[in-house]
């Protein structure tokens, strides 16, 4: 089975004021079908810049991306916002709802862009909010909802359309360790039981040893250790 | 993403600002009002014009005159003068109204152009000098005959007094309220049923110095001339002399008889007679000149063609009317203008409202993009928020426009009444009006969206899910 996710010499600089930031210097990755894996590194280490590269959100400066065989760098932007809602489900820290929208209809967005008729999203999004739990919290707006219910509807949302892949920045970071536990248990258990392939990026070398696979290790740019 | 799903993203967005949304919506509804108001203003005037005008006679008439060479300034100019071409040939390079062709102004040419397609009426132009006496003074006069199809229209719209004639060959006559006036200046409608003594001059056949009394023409031999007597009630007296073109004459005229009674007076008239005797080919009585009268002023110009291709003359006033049409088209124009002020601040309202919108909701537009949507969903939701605020502000505009043009052309004819005229529709908003004006409306809000929208899909989605 081909590798999700490769990358050979990827590079993302960018001018800030006068001097050159070096995001990213010379990665070179590889991420296998049902793996779950740690991007570990400190702030400023790149590993949220990879994250959204790999999501279809940013472009690479040189080297190569490919996720499911297609190169992302050769991508223009209409192709990319077909990857990102096909291939990828993405989970930010700070959850990301629309605050206008209920937990339902946020859900049911994502499914909107990628063309889903009305009713079959609309009952796809409220099974994927009893699953995560949110039986009763459907017509809730965000602000009516705790963080960790937040972050629930978000997995709902990057489930919606059926991505392998699953790119989580820093997913319990604005969340306690007890619903920390519960986030991370819920990814765990999407990883063995549904097979979702996932990338989650994180500062706490400890929560990824604890659910990941194995973890990868980022420094000023490039990848320290594997 | 589908069109409907498009659309109800985009007006759920705008019910979620409702208050900005509708100042916006109403900033355009102005803008549009104030648009179509002009225009509405424009068309009314035009209408009111063109319809009097065209009421009047002057712009469905055209006179028609005999081809060849006829003396008077219309027949000038060389047109149909050929003159003798060399070695005797008729000139015949001169088109329809060469003298080889010319035709006179007689019953078979009437019947000829009355069976034009587009005519609606052909008369001949029949006038001939009177002498009218009233209470023991005497005036001269041109008395013009009045077709009974000119009943209601030109000078005849409006009666002040009396009536119409009622049959062609009437003994009646009809006064314009400049002659009434010299005959009784302080109540010219006192003279509706006193009779006018007509005296006019008629040829006679008969030797020469018959005991008739007749005066004998010189050189034409048989012919004398006969004082006749028509005993004439007045039965009506309008405001306007009979201009030249409204009742298809060549000079204002201030009596008016039946058509049929001035025919009449005229085959007698010693200038008909005379016309026999120059030429005795004739068969029957030549007029000087006749109008035609088509069913729809726009034909007039292909009608005048078609008689000018039988070997008459043919002139009209529809040239005149395609000037007045043209400053009626400028007049448009700088109404619109106006009007478009208020519809280009208003869409300046659309770009700042769209953009403080896009400023509002950039990171509602980074999710959208993080989940999927593409540049395009992003620019088509913006395009259809500002059409939607363009639609409904046309729509709206529209129906206030026709609110503030009901009350002005209330207020107006209150005035024009008071100031003797005749009321009408100052302000005429036509079907294709209120579709151009509500399609403008939406056309303009799209110009005006399409920056921000192209600025929201533009939009980097990383830097947008950073802002707050």
């Amino acid at each position: 089975m081909p590798a999700v996710l490769e990358t050979a010499d990827l590079r993302k600089h960018y001018q800030m004021g006068a001097s050159l930031v070096r995001a990213l210097d010379g990665v070179s990755i590889a991420v296998q079908p049902g793996e779950f894996v740690g991007l570990l590194g400190t702030s400023g280490s790149g590993k949220s810049t990879l994250l959204n590269l790999i999501a279809g959100l940013d472009r690479p400066t040189s080297g190569t991306l490919r996720i499911f065989d297609q190169d992302l760098a050769k991508m223009s932007s209409d192709e990319l916002s077909v990857h990102r809602r096909r291939n990828v489900g993405i989970i930010f820290q700070s959850f990301n709802l629309v605050s206008t929208m209920s937990a339902a209809e946020n859900v049911a967005l994502a499914m909107m862009f990628a063309g889903v008729p009305r009713t079959e999203r609309d009952g796809k999004a409220s099974r994927l909010l009893e699953t995560m739990g949110l039986g009763g919290r459907q017509k809730h707006r965000p602000k009516e909802l705790s963080g960790g219910e937040q972050q629930r509807v978000a997995i709902a949302r990057a489930l919606s359309n059926d991505p392998h892949l699953l790119l989580a920045d820093e997913p319990t970071g604005n969340l306690d360790s007890r619903t920390t536990r519960d986030i991370m248990s819920l990814l765990k258990d999407l990883n063995e039981r549904d097979g979702k392939t996932i990338i989650m990026v994180t500062h706490d070398p400890g929560l990824a040893r604890e659910y990941a696979h194995r973890t990868i290790t980022m420094l000023d740019g490039a990848v320290v250790e594997s | 993403m589908t069109l409907r799903d498009t659309v109800g993203l985009a007006l759920r967005n705008l019910g979620q600002a409702k208050l900005r949304t509708s100042l916006t919506t109403l900033g355009v509804a102005i803008g549009i009002a104030s648009l179509a108001g002009m225009v509405s203003l424009g068309v009314g005037l035009q209408d009111q014009f063109v319809g009097r005008f065209t009421k009047s006679g002057m712009f469905d008439a055209i006179t028609v005159l005999a081809g060849g060479d006829l003396p008077g300034p219309l027949a000038g100019g060389g047109r149909g003068r050929g003159g003798p071409a060399p070695f005797g040939q008729r000139g015949t390079a001169r088109g329809a109204a060469a003298p080889g062709n010319a035709r006179d102004v007689n019953a078979a040419a009437l019947a000829e152009l009355a069976a034009l397609p587009g005519v609606r009426t052909v008369y001949p132009n029949v006038r001939g000098p009177v002498e009218a006496k009233f209470r023991g003074a005497s005036e001269f006069a041109q008395a013009v005959g009045i077709p009974m199809d000119m009943r209601g229209e030109g000078a005849f719209q409006s009666i002040p007094y009396g009536r119409f004639f009622t049959s062609d060959t009437e003994d009646a006559c009809m006064l314009s309220l400049d002659y009434a006036k010299r005959m009784d200046a302080e109540h010219p409608g006192s003279l509706i049923g006193q009779t006018l003594t007509l005296n006019y001059p008629m040829a006679r056949r008969g030797d020469a110095g018959a005991p008739s009394g007749g005066i004998p023409i010189p050189g034409a031999g048989g012919l004398s001339v006969q004082r006749a007597e028509l005993q004439c009630p007045i039965v009506g007296i309008v405001e306007r002399e009979t201009g030249p073109f409204a009742a298809g004459g060549a000079g204002a005229a201030g009596l008016m008889l039946p058509l049929g009674k001035a025919k009449a007076m005229y085959e007698g008239s010693p200038q008909a007679a005379a016309a026999f005797l120059r030429d005795p080919s004739r068969t029957s009585v030549t007029y000087p000149s006749a109008v035609v009268r088509v069913t729809k002023a726009s034909s007039t110009q292909d009608v005048e063609e078609q008689i000018k291709k039988l070997g008459f003359q043919a002139f009209s006033l529809n040239d005149a009317l395609q000037g007045a049409k043209r400053a009626f088209i400028i007049l448009d124009i700088v109404l619109s203008l106006i009007g478009s002020i208020a519809l280009a601040v208003s869409s300046l309202g659309i770009v700042n409202t769209m953009v403080m919108s896009i400023l509002e909701r950039t990171r509602e537009i980074g999710i959208m993009k993080a989940i999927g949507g593409s540049d395009g969903d992003i620019r088509r939701i913006f395009l259809i928020e500002a059409s939607a605020i363009g639609g409904f502000g046309g729509v709206s505009g529209v129906v206030l426009g026709w609110l503030v043009g009901r009350v002005i052309n209330f207020g107006a004819n209150v005035y024009i009444q008071q100031q003797g005229g005749t009321p009408g529709n100052l302000f005429s908003l036509p079907f294709w009006l209120v579709g151009g004006a509500i399609g403008f409306s939406i056309a303009v809000s799209l110009v005006a969206g399409s920056y921000p929208a192209a600025r929201a899909a533009k939009l980097n989605p990383i830097e947008a899910l950073r802002h707050d």
